[in-house]
């Protein structure tokens, strides 16, 4: 510890309340968000006309945003004579007021682009994602367990609207719910647990102040950067997981930032939502692998949406909760070497966009991440095995198939036995792969998974974990070594495969991607209009163009 | 029995664990005790243990729902909205969907930290009786008092069960505050058991509930530390639900390092013995449970007492007690940091100072529940006496419930001592409050919001539970507030 010793805690409700107050040049479309939206939360939706009637409350509340600014200013000399500088020197405070005060104009051309192709992806890969039947089970429980709330919409489901968290809920869901969604380094899925959770909120605010899709796509790169910044508070988290499925430690901090910044919260209110959402955080690695895995991104989505919208309420949490304090464990209760950093103003020079310096990796096929370099290297053993036709590897060619992968237990499985159990399994991804020269969404099908050949080859695999392959997407490999009944052997390897953030997917393979998943849901006309909204959407008015196309 | 620790295939270790099934693992021992635990199964001693949480429980969370912290958890669960409405303690003409009121009501149970404590530590009926009384209400068919009981006593089981599967968890803890850890998962046993779900799902709720596990400990004293506990009962409803619908989780989530190992440093589970093979027993029998008689964590009442007792020995060589001669006030008292907190400035930090809650004692001669109001809190001679205070960690005196004492040392300025100290403070497991006292602790706090016939007839529903035909009879107590009263006593006139 060299930081200096901290109090055990601060005045929060004194300080909070000054740090509202000095909140005074709050831009008027932003505090009508914030009213609006808690006001649209608030509402009785039994009787439909009401919301005829909140939209003229909000129309009243607009002229008197105003005034009530002019009022707080009045005090503002006031209390700036009470000082805290060691809260605010804090970590959580920095990355409330990062939250709070980013604007538009920090984000750059590059992380522009990479976000849209985050956005992009990740809403064809929820598409998808909602045929599957893990979504189905959390739609129906959503649908029994509450009536219809018609806010925000499902994805892929028309006419299907639930409460605003229960949609980032679901949605969620359907975005990790075959293992397709784009994967960070340090290792996390980030766009899942951000994207959710801003759609059903830009929903729930009223018509005529929907967010534009700048402001839209603001929120959702506070999201994806807050992730990446508390990732890089452990070294640990630098390596494939062991204990804690990142996206429900980071993720739920991702969709509290991005949605606290969406409902324009002050610096202290963004605080409190990191922290309550702190307390929302964190499952472990065993349900990787099983239907609840897809509900860790759901849950982050949902629970950051709520710690958002409480703290919106004025509900508090611990102000410390990313400094690590002795005895007292914050957000480094997940990690075993837990440093923080503060994040630096978006108005320094110095602050960079995380995404700027560090592309994401976009998945060809709905699987763990490390399946595909070992999917890779078994493709070219195929190509040597086929030459250039289009033929198949007959099982009994092949003694032997040996795999050099990094040491990882959860993704190491020689005989699956659903599919969620399959997209973790190199064994499978590697004879799939071996045998059909590819792997697929259909490659995860019951039938496809029961393939008598497929199940001859799994029979022949070893694996191997050589010292200098460690578990880490930015250093791994994976070799496919094929020992054939004749004594001849075949070898392949991946170093970066097609998609790594290092030999990033052309816009074209994305949109190919996109015109895949998305068309298994929506008519094609659909799909390309969605494209051309994504394409577009830094420069849209409004994101109602976006909200209206997703079922 | 072999333990399974590897994050691998979800194949069972081959273990002998009896003769039902001798595939067992620890996480289907429990989905197995989980589904064939019976009523004929409690023993006396564990239904009146268990009916005096209840009832605590209730007078507690009562009180609870004139917090600040209920009110902004119960606006938010406003919003959502289902055919089946579970009813909100203490209010007449508000229900919610069982998840939510399972959380508010949690929330109400937590929202002064003034529910029951276990050993090992953790707040064990806050995360359990909100959830199934909200399923309760939701089902479409009765439960019996019975049934609810015993429905209560596996969700407090499976918790003392799984605090014992740590050396860690036996002492205050530092990382993650236990009712979010191991609540969830009594919440998610205690539903399940109500739901009457079969073995192989009551494991997938355990696998569920705990993806749903584990908040930081930096949220104790903040409104958020009660919220934990709401969350626990709503989000182990929940993975019940779901375990019903047919989701699935790891099956061996208590056998793994990196299933419900991730939230401890020294795990090593054990099965629950087979119910049906006479060797079961129940914790709650050997290990009774802690009442407060302050709204604050449960450290405070070795320090109320001590502090009590110090005053008392001055007050009684002085002849009266005047705080103008303190020197110095020296607390003898367990290091825990979360607990240590010099100058609280907030009604949850007062509820976690050692330091705080020394000096209400010494100037009032008690601590109750007004000792923590902000005027309270924010009093000159109160804050004047706070600055005279020392804090001290003797090596001697561990951070545990089980071993810890304080010591309070008044010094004046004459130089005289006037020292006391509190080994087992009234209210503790060892030393546990009459019946006549816990009656009157739930008297005092229902009172808050129900009218009198509320308050009796809960005293009476819970006193005779075991005997309750339909355990819905305690809902329509607990709608009936003050004003409610009224309103139902002309319509009965009429």
């Amino acid at each position: 510890m060299d930081k200096p010793a901290l109090p055990c805690f601060f005045p929060v409700n004194i300080n909070s309340h000054c740090n509202y107050i000095r909140q005074v040049q709050l831009k008027p479309n932003i505090s009508i968000h914030l009213l609006t939206a808690i006001l649209l939360y608030q509402r009785e939706r039994k009787e439909k006309n009401n919301l005829r009637k909140t939209e003229a409350m909000i129309s009243t509340l607009q002229k008197t945003i105003r005034p009530m600014s002019t009022v707080r200013g009045l005090h503002k000399s006031a209390v700036e004579v009470f000082n805290y500088p060691a809260h605010e020197d804090t970590v959580t405070a920095s990355f409330g007021r990062f939250i709070s005060e980013v604007k538009p104009q920090h984000l750059s051309p590059v992380v522009l682009h990479r976000s849209k192709r985050m956005v992009l992806d990740s809403v064809g890969v929820g598409l998808i994602g909602s045929t599957t039947d893990v979504f189905e089970l959390a739609l129906q429980h959503c649908q029994n367990m509450y009536a219809p709330d018609d806010i925000s919409s499902v994805y892929g489901r028309k006419g299907t609207r639930l409460s605003p968290t229960l949609a980032a809920f679901v949605n969620g869901v359907a975005t990790h719910s075959m293992d397709f969604d784009d994967t960070w380094h340090p290792a996390t899925h980030p766009s899942g647990a951000v994207l959710p959770a801003v759609l059903a909120l830009s929903d729930m605010m009223p018509a005529n102040s929907k967010p534009s899709g700048l402001d839209f796509l603001l929120a959702f790169n506070v999201g994806i950067e807050i992730q990446g910044r508390l990732m890089r508070f452990s070294n640990e988290a630098h390596n494939i997981p062991k204990r804690f499925h990142p996206p429900t430690v980071v993720g739920t901090m991702g969709s509290a930032a991005a949605c606290a910044h969406l409902l324009s919260l002050d610096h202290s209110r963004s605080s409190h939502a990191l922290a309550i959402a702190a307390s929302l955080s964190g499952a472990p690695m065993a349900n990787a692998a099983t239907q609840s895995k897809p509900l860790h991104i759901g849950n982050a989505s949902r629970l950051g949406l709520e710690a958002a919208l409480l703290a919106s309420r004025g509900l508090e949490a611990s102000p410390l909760v990313l400094d690590a304090v002795p005895g007292v464990a914050g957000f480094n209760a997940f990690y075993e070497d837990y440093v923080p950093q503060p994040l630096g103003s978006p108005d320094d020079n110095g602050h960079m966009f995380l995404l700027e310096e560090q592309d994401m990796g976009f998945k060809r096929f709905p699987a763990h991440l490390g399946m595909h370099w070992v999917a890779d290297a078994a493709a070219s053993v195929h190509k040597l095995l086929v030459g250039g036709d289009h033929g198949t590897v007959s099982p009994a060619e092949v003694q032997e198939i040996l795999l050099r992968v990094p040491q990882s237990k959860y993704i190491n499985r020689p005989f699956p036995e659903s599919e969620h159990q399959a997209r973790h399994s190199f064994q499978f991804n590697a004879c799939s792969a071996l045998l059909d020269g590819e792997v697929t969404v259909q490659s995860f099908t019951p039938a496809a998974m029961m393939r008598p050949d497929l199940l001859a080859l799994l029979g022949r695999v070893h694996v191997e974990h050589p010292h200098d392959n460690p578990a880490n997407f930015n250093r791994m490999y994976a070799e496919v070594q094929v020992t054939l009944v004749g004594g001849d052997i075949l070898r392949g390897r991946c170093d970066t495969f097609y998609g790594h953030w290092r030999n990033p997917l052309t816009n074209e393979s994305l949109r190919k991607k996109f015109r895949n998943n998305a068309g298994a849901v929506l008519p094609s006309e659909r799909v390309e209009r969605l494209i051309e909204v994504l394409e577009e959407l830094d420069r849209l008015g409004d994101c109602t163009h976006l909200l209206s196309q997703l079922q | 029995m072999l333990r399974k620790s590897l994050c691998g295939g979800l194949f069972f270790s081959l273990g002998l664990t009896g003769p039902v099934s001798p595939f067992q693992g620890i996480t289907e021992s429990f989905g197995a005790a989980i589904h064939a635990l019976s009523t004929t199964q409690l023993t006396d001693g564990v239904i009146n243990r268990s009916k005096r949480m209840m009832l605590d429980t209730l007078g507690v969370g009562l009180l609870g729902t004139r917090t600040a912290v209920f009110n902004k958890a119960l606006k938010y669960s406003q919003s959502f909205q289902s055919e089946e409405r579970s009813s909100v303690w203490g209010k007449s003409e508000i229900s919610l969907p069982p998840n939510y009121a399972a959380f508010v009501n949690g929330i109400a149970v937590h929202s002064m930290d003034f529910d029951d404590t276990w050993h090992p530590a953790t707040h064990p009926s806050g995360a359990v009786l909100p959830a199934l009384l909200a399923l309760a209400e939701a089902l479409p068919s009765q439960r019996s008092g019975l049934e609810l009981l015993l429905a209560f006593n596996i969700g407090i089981e499976v918790q003392g069960r799984l605090m014992r599967f740590s050396r860690e968890a036996y002492n205050i803890p530092e990382r993650f505050h236990p009712p979010s850890v191991v609540g969830v998962m009594g919440s998610a046993a205690a539903s399940a058991k109500l739901l009457g779900l079969s073995p192989a799902q009551c494991i997938h709720a355990l696998a569920i509930a705990a993806s749903s596990a584990g908040a930081p400990l930096a949220n104790a004293a903040t409104q958020t530390k009660p919220l934990h506990i709401g969350n626990a009962a709503r989000r182990g409803l929940e993975a019940a639900q779901l375990a019903q619908m047919g989701l699935e989780g790891n099956p061996a989530i208590l056998d793994m390092d990196c299933g419900f190992g991730v939230y401890y440093k020294d795990y090593s589970p054990s099965a629950m013995a087979d119910p049906g093979a006479g060797g079961f027993k129940w914790i709650l029998e050997d290990q009774d449970i802690a009442f407060k008689r302050i709204p604050a964590h449960l450290g405070m009442h070795w320090v109320v007492d001590a502090a009590l007792a110090a005053r008392e020995k001055f007050e009684n060589t002085a002849g009266n007690f005047d705080l103008s001669q303190i020197r110095q006030v020296t607390l003898r008292v367990p290091p825990s940091k979360y607990i240590d907190c010099p100058l609280p400035a907030t009604e949850h930090q007062a509820r976690h100072s050692f330091q705080f809650n020394a000096c209400s004692a010494l100037l009032d001669d008690k601590v109750t529940v007004a000792s923590f109001s902000e005027a309270q809190i924010s009093r000159p001679a109160l804050r004047e006496l706070l600055s005279k205070v020392r804090v001290e960690t003797p090596r001697d005196n561990q951070p545990s419930f089980d071993k810890m004492y304080c010591e309070v040392e008044i010094e004046t300025d004459q130089g005289q001592n006037y020292a006391a100290r509190c080994d087992t403070f009234y209210g503790h497991w060892r030393k546990p409050l009459s019946h006549k006292d816990l009656v009157e602790k739930f008297t005092v706090n229902a009172s808050s919001v129900l009218c009198s016939e509320g308050v009796e007839g809960v005293i009476d529903v819970i006193g005779n539970i075991e005997r309750e035909r339909e355990c819905s009879s305690l809902g329509s107590y607990l709608r009936m507030t003050s004003a409610q009263h009224k309103q139902l006593y002309s319509a009965r006139i009429m």
